[in-house]
């Protein structure tokens, strides 16, 4: 019985290896179905099998049914203990026990350090090949029993020679024969069974997918992590098998502001696209290639992107972006420069809203807009906030909306360039942790200091570096470009 | 290209939803729920669709060719769908995303997986009980255990849907041409 597979009810599908359902059969077909109005509750019957929703492969293509839905592992068993493998090693015990037990009851009096009782002979077995006498080597003994020594000796000599039940010579003739049998009446690939849906059985099975048995389902384990530095739990799963939910979730993005990279060039073709073809045009497929190269981004071009930026914390941020050197793609310094592609980021701060529960919005929109102090100007709803810092329109604020502000940069993409389009970015965000401390309760030192907590908020600052992809470039051919220099 | 004439013809038992795009000559069968935002465009030629079928939503079904595209009874067409087999047998199965060219005609119970894409160079058909799987469109037959069930299972869907669809969505009648 494999020990990281699951032992109870949970198989694999040997084609597709999607995890199987135990359905009942159909009742016996009347001929004509559509007589059936009575819509029963459930319209099945034993015998059941295994059934396999994706590829609809059934055990029952290998005679795998069962009497009940349930405790399936245990009607298995029987298959399980017939196979060769299992009476191989059955035999192989049996073959061993006399001379485990001679060899345990001889151990166990001459004291042995303390964790070398065994009560299981296959790890006294190996205990007892790990300390066996190698030839022009001196023998380990902390106890210095030779006594000892010589009585193993003595034991291992009485070991007969183990005969395996199958001769493997013969056995490999024979299935060698029936294979090659096989082989030359093959009508398609797909009757052979693939290496990856063989190699999991440890004994040679035969080469037909027909004769693919259902798998037990591999066991994975749930990890629990730590914080490397104060050693608190971050993440710790739920004990149940079946449950994908966490006890503990501390993770940054509770904390760090989500960022999503939209190409607004790339959209609005999106949208060209979509309006075309329900209009039933566009089947030709160079105009969906048009649409298609017009989204995408083009060497010697350069497009505005727009970065978007969540807020999750209760308190307004202000977010600042810097340019970080792209490293470590780029080999030598010539490729380097050639291949650097010009961003242009936002370099003022730019705030973004706390996050509120979502009803609050429709009661008060002007509350929101009242922390932006920089005297920018917006209308009402907030949308579309005018620049008023003086930067050319492409850089800068595109929208302020709840808590989410959509920022723009530019990338100019140069002639030579190829690959993706990825650049660093540094993030760096202060916010004022407005809560004050209640004083009573927390087990603060001194009177004094819970006031001065509670007085004066705190600046709190986070950086991170994030990488922001925008694509790839899309190598076109530019048929205005000629030769000339 | 001759304009596109609508001629919609559609069961009284059927129920499709306000919201369908449809175009061109459409038949549509008893019994059949077509959900909101499906779309059916018979652009060359006509569709006939058979009774019993369920077609959700974003499912695209066009004909691009002359001749008419029949489809059976008791089909599914799964979300985001887009099917343009010339004809489509009974009992099929068409999954999510699934995507069906037009040189492939289905037989009966026949099941595209999910996200798979069919599109042989050459004219098809697909035998009854193939099932097309995996990424790269692998192809197996199903034995055919369990597909009372399955077709039960439909109807008791498509039963539900008839009795919750119009409760929430308004219904496009047929022109009555």
């Amino acid at each position: 019985m494999p020990e990281d597979r699951c032992a109870r009810n949970c198989f694999l599908c040997p084609n597709c290896r999607n995890t199987l359902t135990v359905v009942p059969s159909d009742p016996p077909d009347d001929g004509d179905m559509r007589t059936s109005q009575i819509v029963s509750a459930a319209l099945g019957e034993p015998p059941f099998f295994l059934y396999c929703n994706h590829c609809r492969w059934d055990s029952a293509e290998v005679d795998i049914t069962f009497e009940k839905p349930t405790g399936l592992a245990a009607q298995l068993q029987r298959f399980e203990d017939s196979a060769p493998e299992s009476l191989e090693f059955e035999r192989l015990k049996e073959h061993f026990e006399p001379f485990l037990r001679a060899s345990s009851s001889s151990a166990l009096p001459s004291a042995t350090p303390a964790h070398h009782v065994h009560t299981n002979p296959i790890t006294a077995a190996a205990s007892s090949a790990l300390a066996r006498d190698i030839p022009g080597v001196g023998k380990y003994n902390p106890l210095a029993r030779s006594r000892i020594g010589r009585d193993k000796h003595a034991h291992r000599n009485e070991l007969p020679d183990y005969k395996a039940r199958v001769e493997i010579a013969s056995a490999a003739a024979l299935s060698g024969e029936a294979d090659v049998e096989f082989m030359r009446h093959l009508e398609s690939i797909g009757e052979v069974a693939s290496l990856d849906q063989r190699w999991t059985n440890s004994w040679v099975a035969s080469l037909r997918a027909s004769d693919l048995k259902p798998l037990r389902i591999p066991l994975q384990s749930k990890k629990s992590k730590r914080c490397p530095s104060c050693r608190h739990i971050l993440i710790k799963p739920e004990q149940k098998a079946q449950s994908v939910r966490f006890k503990i979730k501390l993770v940054a993005a509770n904390y760090l502001p989500a960022i999503s990279v939209t190409l607004p060039h790339a959209q609005a073709a999106l949208e060209m696209m979509k309006r075309s073809s329900t209009l039933g045009k566009s089947t030709s497929t160079a105009a969906a290639d048009e649409q298609q190269a017009a989204g995408a981004l083009i060497a010697g071009h350069s497009y505005p992107f727009h970065l978007a930026f969540t807020n999750p914390l209760y308190d307004p941020i202000q977010v600042r972006l810097a340019k970080a050197v792209p490293q470590g793609e780029f080999v030598d310094a010539e490729k380097a420069r050639r291949s650097t592609f010009h961003i242009q980021l936002p370099s003022a701060a730019f705030p973004v809203a706390a996050y509120q529960e979502a009803w609050e919005y429709e009661d008060d929109e002007e509350d929101m807009f009242g922390l932006d102090d920089d005297g920018m100007e917006v209308d009402a709803r907030g949308k579309k906030a005018k620049d008023g810092r003086g930067k050319s329109r492409s850089v800068g604020i595109v929208e302020r909306r709840a808590n989410v502000t959509v920022v723009s940069g530019e990338v100019l993409i140069p002639k030579e360039a190829r690959g993706d389009v990825k650049f660093n970015m540094l993030v760096s965000y202060t916010y004022r942790s407005d809560d004050p401390e209640p004083g009573d309760d927390t087990e603060v030192a001194t009177p004094s200091r819970s006031q001065a907590a509670s007085r004066a908020p705190e600046m709190k600052n986070f950086s991170f570096y994030t990488v922001v992809d925008l694509g790839t470039i899309a190598y076109r051919e530019e048929p205005r470009l000629s030769v000339e220099p | 290209m001759p304009p596109i004439r609508d001629k919609f013809t559609i069961h009284s038992k059927a129920v499709v939803c306000q919201d369908v795009e449809l175009k061109g000559d459409i038949t549509i069968g008893a019994g059949t729920i077509v959900h909101p935002k499906a779309t059916i465009f018979a652009i060359a030629g006509p569709i006939v669709i058979g009774s019993g079928c369920i077609i959700e939503e974003g499912a695209i079904i066009v004909n691009r060719r002359k001749e008419v595209m029949r489809i059976g009874d008791d089909n599914l067409f799964e979300i985001g769908c887009r099917v343009e087999c010339p004809t489509i047998g009974n009992c099929n199965t068409v999954c999510t995303r699934a995507r069906v060219h037009h040189t492939v005609r289905m037989s009966s119970y026949c099941v595209i997986g999910a996200g798979v894409l069919v599109v042989p160079t050459e004219d098809e058909m697909l035998d009854e009980y193939t099932v097309i799987y995996g990424p790269a469109g692998e192809r197996r037959r199903w034995s055919g255990r369990g597909k009372v069930q399955e077709m039960d299972l439909r109807r008791k869907h498509g039963d539900y849907l008839r009795d919750m669809l119009p409760k929430f969505n308004r219904l496009r009648r047929g022109d009555g041409t």
